[in-house]
């Protein structure tokens, strides 16, 4: 709940702080504010089950936890974002204030214990993604995306609407609890309204988080907004709304399980088979990871389909992991088309990594590390991720799903790899690329992180 | 047995990846070389240290666990070594066979730039493949059998510049990938089913089940799908020769000594299950059977040094999965040895020639190598002996195991494995023809060129050419007036496989006669298919037809060499010809076209996918309708 | 008063729309079809007080416009909130009036932002 508070308010400070003649402070203040809410967020750890706001919003440790990794995901984002200096046109100001903005309606839709919250907080992150995925206004693509986004988004938003509606119909409230409450009283008897209402919410809820075959903005939208933003886009909007549509199914309709599994089985069938197919044929990077953010929502859909007890963890970890993996290799991406973009011509393909070994062995190592963990390779966080999500569909029995799954990732490691050839293998004229100490820094850590929770899930298990 | 020794063993290649591997371009070249072989030679003597302790504390198995490494809802994983007969082999083949493989690239390698890459993978795979052994769970097991698929596959495009190199690394690791498939769905099962990875616990377990329980045939049906692919069994076994575009230590380590046999290694491991599932074995056996004569025929007509014993290694990796599907495996384990001995010594002695001849590895433009390099020669020649199944060398004692547990288990399958290694005999030994004797047929250049190994290569040939002669006496059976030491070292692991099906284990029912019989058939076959391959090849001095018309000169000789033959040309090679073909393209070709047509298949379909990308908003909101229509449909007027 | 209807007792009801919906797709036809139509250049054109067309006629308009435009809007909404709260005023006591207070500190700190950012200037 604090950090809700605290992000309103210290939004608003950002905003402020741009009439300031130099925007230099904006950066290290966006970054102290971020810190700031991550302290914050902790206050409320161990507890148990607490509701806020006349019982609109939980807060437990899943919560937290899940509050946690946004945060440090978007730490990581912002401190990439060097505080666009190279960017003429830029306003650091509303981008961060719209950032932190963003992050409250992502914290809303991880604790909502109310519908109108998730709604609220759906719009508020969505709204935000549409301005920032149009921030680059002077680029058509960008345009075109932004308002891609917008009209499928709102599309998205309506039929989610008209579903939280029909559940509220049939069971007279909007609350969780209240809900679960007549689930499980209603046991499968429950009115055609109420399947109706819960399939509308979770197709709204599946389009955020691109699942197919709601998925066909994510190409279009991550290759037409600045990167800096796709990385925001596809972690932190992902990783909420995993954390959303796990709430509502394991807290509200675990009575129902039977109804609706089946339906949310094809779809991660359909969503796997989209994302890692697709992505094979890619030749832009940029393209390629846009795909592959769809597949790793097929992967996470998994875990949710199985709901099973080790659900909770697979998810909070898949999406740790993933997030991280994600946030290098768009950081690895960013620096060398920015290289490219200064010789002359602007790429965001394949090729552009070719021969990155040679003159900046760390990049190409981040670069190797990342894609290592996002095809789940041991000793990464990425196989870990895929190894619990598994195991959970293993504990529902759904090993049709896991070979569909395993499969998929054989054909995952394809692309991936591609990008690994590229940087070590191929041949290539890349200079040696400027990295400031701070970006280093968080290559480093992400890296870092990544082979750490690879070596050692447990002590991720240790932290919560 | 302190766990900081133990710890050590798999530490010292890690150290050495990371030296190498972080500071490949500034540390001097000799340095290199020295750093990784230092790391192997380590933790070799380590592992020495480690089974003199463990047979001093009366040979007791033991885990040593670390640390807690991951709990989830009930299952724990700890991270632990498990250190018992099984382990402490096949560290001593790891690290032993492995250290003299890195003292060999020291001088096989030195000229390539990406030296000190090169030994950073390899230190890498060594790590790996100690954490696969030693790990006492299948989980840990998993996580180096993954590791060193990844190690195979950067060293198998090692030399990254010819695309043909890429692929093969890729199908490599792609098909490891569908073998991988279903070890892991074979390890979600066991969590499924016993709630635990722990090898102690899961066994304990199952020694409670009754024999071919349903479950336990799923669990190692699939535990054998990963063997295959690792192992390189029909039908994943297309990679193997196509692996040998590595550099040729890389070919001796991983692709004949080590990785192949993690297969084997697991399903000794778990041979408590594979006891449970009669069913299961006789998979096993008819697939190790199958590889084994398939491989074999395929490998009589190569003419690239490093295929034949890519074929020969499939082949013999076949006889030991025959020798696990009819429970015998002892006799596997000791095959394990022995091959990896012999296979490491034929594939260094290759690369010893290759490095001569100056990167050639076609034998039709060797010949009469023998006075040129007379060290690799000789051991060339044990190490042919050795697999050739001729007494008192290595391969005769394994091979003639696994062929009389195969002969009291079904009659059939011992007279299919004597056909292969009639075929193995014949193959090896035309390879040693080919190469070593007659007159050299290479260029002018060649010739000239032609020299010895240094020593740092013939060293290692010489140490495993010792061994390869004497590896054998192990395992002197008792009908030999041995006492099979290894069987008797290997039997406490079988504590729980005895206790569920005690009949597989009775002592044999051969007679001493009918023992000696068997080994007087093998041998005889052994020899004279070795002497079928003596008078092609030396006395008339034959030479398989070039693919192509590209040296008139040779073209010519040969030509008219095959006139001579003719007469033995279609009443012994062409039937052989053609029935290798025929298996070749039904076996080979049609395996690597369903592999390939699965890629092009995906890429096609990506092709067509893509499509449904167009941009245009309305599109994809009319997509989306769709879809919501559909769900609806379906979940509120269908169901 | 019958408080149960079965669906026969709507039929009125569908009738009376049939009967609505007929009747305009029925107009528009026959005018279509029996209105005698010429076409020609001169009646095709758009009348504007006789004076000719000159270029499109959605040309575009400043941002200024839909920025005030829009923020207007914003503001109104967000004042009208405060009918709803003066007349629970003083039900909701302290913590109300508290709220009230928030609420029109972050409405004027967003009235600050717009004029710093100069949106309100017309002429720049």
């Amino acid at each position: 709940m604090y950090p809700i508070v605290l992000l309103s308010v210290l939004g608003i400070v950002v905003l402020f702080l741009g009439f300031m003649k130099s925007k230099s402070v904006l950066l290290p203040a966006t970054l102290l504010f971020l810190v700031l809410a991550l302290a914050s967020n902790f206050i409320d750890w161990n507890q148990g089950k607490v509701l806020y706001f006349y019982e609109m919003l939980a807060v437990n440790n899943l919560t937290l936890a899940f509050n946690a990794i946004v945060l440090v995901s978007a730490f990581m984002i912002v401190a990439m974002t060097r505080g666009f200096q190279d960017q003429e046109e830029a306003q650091p100001a509303e981008y961060y204030g719209i950032m932190l903005f963003s992050l409250v309606g992502a914290f809303m839709i991880i604790g909502y214990e109310h519908l109108i919250m998730l709604f609220v907080g759906i719009e508020i992150l969505s709204v935000s993604m549409y301005i920032l995925t149009g921030s680059d206004k002077s680029n058509l693509r960008s345009n075109e995306a932004a308002l891609k986004y917008f009209l499928m988004g709102a599309f998205a938003t309506g039929i989610m609407l008209f579903g939280i509606a029909l559940l509220y119909g049939a069971t007279g409230s909007f609350n969780l609890t209240d809900i679960q409450s007549y689930v499980s009283i209603q046991g499968r008897g429950v009115s055609y309204i109420l399947y109706a209402g819960l399939l509308l919410l979770l197709i709204g809820m599946l389009f955020k988080v691109s699942a197919a075959p709601f998925h066909f903005w994510t190409p279009d939208v991550y290759d037409g907004a600045p990167t800096i933003f796709t990385t925001f886009m596809s972690t932190i909007v992902k990783t909420a709304g995993f954390a959303a549509i796990f709430r509502l199914l394991s807290h509200s309709f675990t009575p129902i399980y039977s109804f609706w599994w089946i339906t949310l089985a094809a779809i991660t069938v359909l969503t796997l088979l989209v994302g890692n197919i697709i992505a094979v044929y890619q030749n832009s990077f940029k393209r390629m990871l846009a795909y592959s953010s769809i597949s790793h929502a097929g992967y996470l859909l998994i875990a949710v389909t199985s709901l099973s007890p080790q659900t909770e963890n697979a998810i909070l970890f898949y999406s740790l992991a993933y997030s991280i993996a994600t946030i290098s290799a768009f950081g690895v991406l960013m620096l060398v088309s920015k290289k490219k973009a200064l010789e002359g011509q602007v790429d965001e393909s394949y090729a552009a990594f070719n021969g990155l070994a040679a003159q900046n062995p760390l990049l190409a190592f981040v670069l190797a590390v990342s894609m290592l963990s996002l095809a789940g390779i041991p000793l990464t966080a990425g196989f870990w991720g895929k190894f619990f999500v598994f195991g959970s569909a293993v504990e529902r029995g759904l090993v049709w799903m896991l070979v569909v799954a395993v499969l998929m990732s054989a054909v995952g490691i394809y692309y991936y790899f591609r990008a690994i050839i590229a940087a070590y293998l191929k041949e290539g004229d890349i200079g040696k690329i400027r990295i400031a100490p701070f970006y280093r820094i968080i290559l480093v850590v992400a890296t870092a992180m990544t082979i750490l929770f690879g070596l050692a899930p447990g002590i991720f298990e240790k932290l919560l | 047995m302190s766990a900081s020794l133990l710890v050590l063993i798999p530490l010292l290649p890690l150290i050495g990846f990371l030296i190498n591997g972080i500071g490949f371009r500034r540390i001097p070249r000799g340095a290199v070389g020295i750093i990784g072989s230092l790391a192997a030679l380590g933790s070799f003597a380590v592992s020495v240290v480690v089974l003199m302790a463990f047979k001093e504390a009366g040979s007791t198995p033991q885990v040593v666990s670390l640390f807690d490494w991951i709990s989830v809802g009930e299952l724990s994983i700890p991270f632990s070594f498990q250190i018992d007969q099984l382990s402490l082999l096949m560290l001593m083949i790891v690290t032993g066979v492995g250290s003299l493989i890195h003292v060999y690239s020291a001088g096989y390698m030195k000229e390539d730039e990406g030296f000190g890459k090169f030994f950073a993978f390899l230190n890498l795979f060594l790590f790996f493949m100690l954490l696969l052994v030693m790990g006492s769970n299948y989980v840990i097991m998993f996580i180096g059998w993954e590791g060193v698929g990844l190690c195979s596959y950067l060293l198998i495009g090692f030399w990254n510049k010819n695309t043909d190199y890429n692929n093969a690394a890729r199908k490599a690791f792609i098909m490891n990938r569908i073998g991988d498939l279903g070890f892991l769905l074979g390890i979600f099962t066991i969590i499924g089913t016993f709630g635990s990875v722990e090898f102690t616990e899961v066994f304990r377990q199952a020694t409670g089940l009754p024999v071919g329980d349903p479950v336990v045939v799923v669990i190692t049906l699939l535990l054998f799908v990963g063997a295959t692919g690792k192992s390189a069994q029909i039908p994943l076994f297309t990679w193997l020769p196509d692996a040998m575009a590595g550099p040729t230590p890389v070919s001796a380590l991983i692709h004949a000594a080590t990785m192949v046999t993690a297969g084997i290694y697991m399903v000794i491991r778990s041979n408590v299950l594979f006891t449970l599932a009669p069913a299961t074995l006789e998979v096993v056996a008819i697939i190790g059977t199958a590889t084994a004569l398939l491989a074999a025929s395929i490998g009589l007509l190569q003419n690239d040094i490093k295929k034949v014993l890519a074929y020969s290694t499939v082949s013999q990796l076949g006889y030991m999965f025959l020798a696990l599907g009819v429970m015998a495996y002892s006799a596997s384990m000791f095959h394990v040895i022995t091959h990896a001995f012999f296979k490491a010594l034929l594939f260094l002695g290759a690369g010893s020639v290759i490095h001569a001849m100056s990167g050639e590895q076609d034998i039709r433009f060797m010949g009469g190598l023998r006075k040129k390099l007379p060290i690799t020669f000789i051991t060339f020649l044990i190490g042919t002996i050795a697999i050739a199944g001729i007494p008192p060398f290595a391969g005769f004692f394994s091979k003639d195991e696994i062929l009389a547990h195969a002969f009291e288990h079904n009659k059939v399958l011992w007279v299919l494995g004597l056909l292969g290694s009639i075929m193995t005999s014949f193959y090896m030994f035309r390879l040693l023809f080919l190469t070593f004797f007659g007159s050299f047929r290479g260029t002018h250049e060649q010739a000239h060129h032609l020299h010895e190994s240094p020593t740092s290569m013939t060293l290692p040939l010489i140490v495993l050419a010792v061994f390869s002669a004497l590896g054998g006496f192990m395992g002197v059976p008792e009908v030999l007036g041995g006492t099979h030491q290894l069987a008797t070292f290997m039997s406490p692991l079988y504590e729980g496989a005895r206790q569920v099906n005690p009949a597989a284990f009775a002592a044999t029912t051969l007679s001493h006669s009918e023992e000696y019989l068997l080994m007087g058939i093998s041998v005889v076959a052994a020899l004279v298919a070795a002497l079928a391959a003596y008078v092609v090849y030396v006395r008339r001095d034959s030479v398989p037809a070039p693919e192509t018309q590209e040296r008139p000169a040779l073209q010519r000789v040969i030509y008219h060499k095959y006139y001579i033959d003719e007469l033995y040309d279609a009443v012994f090679v062409k039937p052989i010809r053609t029935l290798s073909a025929l298996l070749f393209s039904f076996g080979e070709f049609f395996i690597d076209l369903v592999v390939n047509g699965t890629g092009t298949l995906v890429k096609v379909l990506s092709g067509q996918l893509r499509r449904t990308q167009t941009g245009s908003t309305g599109y994809y909101i009319f997509a989306m309708v769709v879809g919501i229509v559909l769900i609806l449909f379906w979940n509120l007027l269908l169901r | 008063m019958n408080t149960t209807y079965l669906p026969s007792d709507f039929l009125p009801i569908v009738v009376q729309f049939g009967l609505a919906a007929g009747f305009i797709v029925l107009t528009m036809i026959v005018t279509h079809r029996i209105g005698p139509s010429r076409k020609s250049k001169m009646k095709d054109d758009p009348f504007e007080c006789g004076i000719e067309v000159k270029g499109d006629a959605r040309t575009p308009i400043s941002v200024k416009y839909f920025l005030v435009a829009i923020l207007f809007v914003l503001f109104d909404v967000e004042v009208i909130f405060m009918y709803p709260w003066a007349v629970n005023f003083q039900n909701l006591g302290m913590l109300g009036f508290i709220e009230m207070l928030v609420f029109m500190a972050l409405l004027l700190s967003g009235f600050y932002y717009i004029i710093r950012k100069g949106v309100l200037e017309w002429e720049q």
